[in-house]
């Protein structure tokens, strides 16, 4: 119990420091932002009208009180999701543009994640359970090659053959233009159509590591005495498969997957520009050549909470999977 | 303890064995060579030998838990009539526990870390539904009850209990299921000898209780032979002695068996007399043709060098034997041979002692004290690990610290070499305070005092050369520079017996057995000249064997360099072997101190006593006098 106090203290501590350095940085820039654009509106080595920067500080919204009331106002505004309006996508909100952005994302990214794992992991497992037989190298070998491959290459040679050669799905984008975006069956169907190479190209790739991860984990840990002791107990195969070998040789891997669920959020840039998918790698992409300050910071902002998240239940799941580290810890 | 009845029949028997290790890299490695035994209802049957005789894999063999690279190429392992290597695997998954159950070494990781106690015992009943009432009968809390471990511990996980509970726990598990036959490989390595044994004697009354037989695979002789109805001796692959206990120890037996004997005796004992086997055991690469021991044995005979060697079928008054040894003939008519050829089996150990108080004292520690105090949420929790500890290291002389682990041996032998700092107390070595050195002059302490260390297997870097290990001490600690660096290494290699010296410099570690790394290891301690070593239980290590050379080797070099050693050791026979004076340790606090002859043969203290008499003694517990060759001039004499 004490672990899991202490783990959930770390991440309110942490989650803290996080959203105040997303606060703090960009005040601590020096240089006036207001300055900037009216320098950049009247040209190199011009008088600037002390007005205007006014007018312009105002537009932005620019506070012009103490930096601890702009702290008490800033924690305020994120409490209700209020990021401000987005440069790039004016008059739309930083909320609004995400809103649009995340579920593609979570979705494809998110869902693919857990299949790969899942897949993955047993995949790895299998091989291993089998392993120095010829099921072992096919997977083992196989995902070895794969991993050789460069995502982007992958990703376009699935769009070369199953989209502009055999025609079986779409090249890109995530609905028809001629449907209307609603929750419908038939809207629903057509995302899942469109999702289908994108999230190939992440399942190829997402898969390898946990297959090679999960298998030498497992082979070291069906070495070990207590699996064998469980084998001369008479267990039954699947028992000392699932309950003994790979129970123990999950917990590194499965680390590294709630970790990686954190990175969902952030969109998966690559994937996102090959097929033309509006989701949240691109939105960060489009923000920064937009100079969307705003939209960039929240961004950011999701991405750190997510990954701490992520991290923090990682912790509390390796803890529930494995006494030891709650004993070492407390 | 009744014998085993011989004229039952075997429930396990093993024909004409042989396992090769296969690679696709290099030659196969048969590592069993035509292995014959039977074990019958009830009894209790030692499998002794050195690391790599092949006894873990037999073991393994019988359990059918072979590892992928190993084959089985010829023989039979017959469990009351069924080959467990042909039977179906549901069959053999029904029989495994129910009928023969295992009990792995030091149990720290033969049981699952993520899962408690009851649900790893309870585990066997699921697996074990279809099994007779009778089997199932045991609870997993009587079981607990054999082994006198308090209920509670079964909702603990592995993690939260000591080396010995885990150790007693998997011997109750071994139980569950009410076995005909259990297999131990090494249970008790690792494990205090206290510890050891009370398991030990709780393994004995339950096997009286419960009937079931025992193979028992040790390399601890002692133990073995202590406890075995029958003993087995595998050499090279080879089982080349099956002989009653009591046989295996009455002086007429395989050379092999009395060279191993020789090297094993009763540090309470006024006079001791230690012989070893020299050499070692053969690569099972190039086993030689004929006798794989002939080449160590010092009764060898061309005829020992012929590929057929005769196995003796004897019988004796308390069983058979059978001996693979051309002494004992082929016919079952042929006279033994007589007790006194085997006097020149292996060699005598050749140590020297020093005087008590002899010796000007290099090392003064006093009133030392070691705490650790560990921080556990808001409750600090102090660890007395030395407690008021004094005595004196003298030039060209050898004090052991002796004690059960956790008793502060290894603590003390860290802050005499420097690493650590004591919470009180001094240690005085030339006059300088240790506790008080900074930077450069600890540099320069660490110089005069070198450590050698348990594991020779870890202690040398497995990337350099032996040359260049111990070149380092006299390129760092003695300045040396060019062609005496070389004349050096050449010279210290010699004087631990590593010679011609050409033929070891340029070697890697992995290309040296244990016993020749420990050399090296004790080669690199000497290179910086120093004043004192700690040798922190330089022998546990090693194979019996060679045990008693590597003692003879550090004797000797103490002696002829006048450097002061303190002995760290848990085993007392070694400690009398070596050391002038002894130092017994408990809970961090000197108990028990005075020259080692005195000490052991006359012990004062409870706890020294129950230290040795925790040491197993098969000559005692069989009322059989040792049979060993008499005491030569150069015998031990502490």
């Amino acid at each position: 119990m004490l672990y899991f106090l202490r783990k959930t203290g770390l991440f309110v501590l942490t989650l803290w420091a996080a959203v105040t350095l997303n606060f703090l940085i960009p005040r601590l820039q020096p240089g006036d932002p207001a300055e900037a654009i009216v320098q950049k509106l009247a040209g190199q080595a011009q008088q600037v009208d002390p007005e205007q920067i006014r007018a312009i500080r105002l537009m932005l919204g620019v506070p012009d009180t103490s930096l601890w009331n702009q702290y008490w106002d800033y924690l305020n505004a994120l409490i209700h999701g209020d990021f401000g309006l987005s440069y790039g996508y004016f008059p739309y909100s930083v909320t609004h543009m995400i809103a649009e952005a995340l579920p593609y994302t979570l979705t494809l990214v998110g869902v693919t994640q857990i299949i790969a794992f899942v897949a993955g992991t047993s995949l790895g497992a299998w091989a291993a359970w089998r392993r120095n037989t010829k099921i072992d190298s096919f997977i083992s070998l196989g995902s070895t090659f794969l991993s050789t491959l460069p995502f982007f290459w992958i990703a376009l040679m699935l769009i070369y053959v199953l989209a502009n050669t055999l025609h079986w799905f779409p090249e890109g984008g995530a609905y028809s233009g001629e449907i209307v975006p609603a929750f419908s069956s038939g809207f629903v169907a057509d995302l899942a159509y469109h999702a289908v190479l994108p999230a190939l190209a992440l399942l190829i790739t997402g898969s390898i590591g946990w297959i090679l991860g999960m298998r030498n984990n497992m082979v070291q840990s069906l070495g070990s005495d207590y699996t064998r002791l469980a084998v001369a107990k008479g267990l039954r195969e699947r028992r000392v498969a699932w309950t003994y070998a790979a129970r123990i040789a999950l917990l590194p891997n499965f680390t590294g997957f709630a970790i990686s669920l954190g990175g969902v959020f952030g969109g998966t840039l690559i994937v996102e520009q090959i097929f033309s998918y509006p989701g949240m790698g691109k939105l960060m992409y489009d923000a920064i050549g937009n100079r969307d300050f705003p939209l960039l910071q929240a961004i950011f902002l999701i991405t750190t909470v997510a990954v701490l998240l992520a991290n923090f239940l990682a912790d509390v799941l390796v803890g529930v999977l494995d006494p030891r580290v709650r004993r070492q810890s407390s | 303890m009744p014998a085993a009845n011989s004229t039952d029949e075997p429930i396990l028997t093993v024909k004409d064995l042989n396992i090769s290790f296969v690679s696709k890299y290099r030659d196969d490695r048969q590592v069993i060579r035509n292995v014959g035994f039977d074990i019958r209802p009830g009894e209790f049957v030692g499998l002794l030998g050195e690391s790599g005789s092949g006894k873990s894999t037999l073991g393994n063999a019988i359990l059918n838990l072979l590892t992928p690279t190993a084959r089985v190429t010829s023989g039979e392992l017959l469990y009351k009539g069924k080959d467990l290597f042909t039977i179906p695997a549901e069959d053999l998954r029904i029989l495994r526990w129910s009928e023969i159950s295992t009990v792995f070494q030091s149990s720290m990781a033969s049981l699952n870390p993520v899962m408690t106690v009851r649900a790893q015992m309870e585990d066997v009943f699921s697996a074990h539904r279809g099994t007779s009432d009778a089997k199932r009968e045991m609870t997993v809390e009587k079981s607990l009850d054999l082994v006198s471990i308090d209920h509670k511990y079964l909702d603990f996980y592995p993690h939260q209990l000591s080396g010995g509970m885990k150790q007693r726990i998997a011997l109750a598990m071994s139980l569950l299921l009410s076995p005909d036959l259990i297999v131990f490989d090494e249970p008790t390595t690792g494990l205090d000898v206290v510890v050891q044994k009370s398991i030990l004697s709780r393994l004995k009354a339950l096997q009286a209780d419960m009937k079931f037989a025992v193979l028992f695979i040790s390399h601890d002789l002692g133990t073995v032979m202590e406890m075995a109805d029958r003993v087995m001796i595998m050499y090279a692959g080879e089982v080349v002695e099956n002989s009653p206990a009591g046989d295996a120890l009455s002086g007429v037996a395989h050379p092999y068996t009395i060279g191993l004997l020789g090297s094993y005796a009763d540090p309470r004992d006024a006079e001791i007399n230690i012989r070893y086997i020299p050499g070692r055991p053969p690569s099972l690469d190039s086993v030689p043709v004929g006798c794989a021991f002939a080449d160590r044995c010092g009764l060898a005979t061309p005829e020992c060098r012929e590929p057929r060697i005769p196995t003796a079928e004897i019988d004796s008054l308390a069983g058979h034997r059978s001996i693979k040894c051309v002494l004992f003939g082929s016919e079952n008519s042929d006279p033994l041979p007589e007790r006194t050829i085997f006097d020149d089996v292996g060699q005598q150990i050749d140590v020297h002692h020093a005087a008590p108080g002899a010796g000007e004292v290099v090392c003064r520690v006093e009133d030392l004290n070691k705490t650790y105090s560990t921080r556990k949420g808001l409750k600090h929790t102090e660890n007395h690990a030395v407690v008021d500890v004094g005595f004196e290291l003298r030039k060209g002389s050898v004090t052991a610290l002796v004690g059960q682990s956790g008793s502060g041996k290894t603590t003390i032998g860290r802050i005499l070499t420097g690493v650590e700092k004591p919470s009180s107390g001094r240690v005085t070595v030339a006059g300088v305070d240790v506790g008080s050195l900074k930077r450069r002059a600890l540099r320069n302490y660490r110089s005069k005092v070198q450590l050698i260390f348990q594991d020779p297997f870890q202690a040398l870097n497995p990337a350099s050369s032996v040359g260049y290990a111990i070149s380092r001490p006299l390129v760092n600690h003695r300045k040396l520079r060019g062609s005496e660096v070389q004349e050096q290494v050449d010279r210290i290699l010699g004087q631990v017996g590593l010679t011609p010296p050409s033929e070891y410099r340029d070697r890697l570690p992995h290309e040296l057995s244990g016993g020749q790394r420990q050399r090296v290891v004790i080669a690199r301690a000497l290179a910086a000249q120093p004043e004192i070593i700690v040798a922190d239980e330089p022998i546990s290590m090693l194979d019996v064997s060679i045990r008693a050379e590597i003692l003879q080797v550090l004797n000797e070099l103490t002696r002829s360099n006048g450097i002061a050693m303190l002995y760290i050791t848990h085993d007392l026979l070694s400690a009398r072997l070596i050391a002038d004076e002894i130092l017994v340790l408990h809970e961090g606090k000197i108990v028990e101190t005075g020259s080692t002859n005195e000490v052991l043969t006359n012990t004062r203290h409870d706890y020294t006593k129950l230290l040795l008499s925790s040491i197993p003694n098969p000559w005692q517990s069989r009322r059989i006098a040792p049979s060993l060759p008499t005491a030569s001039s150069t015998s031990a004499r502490a």
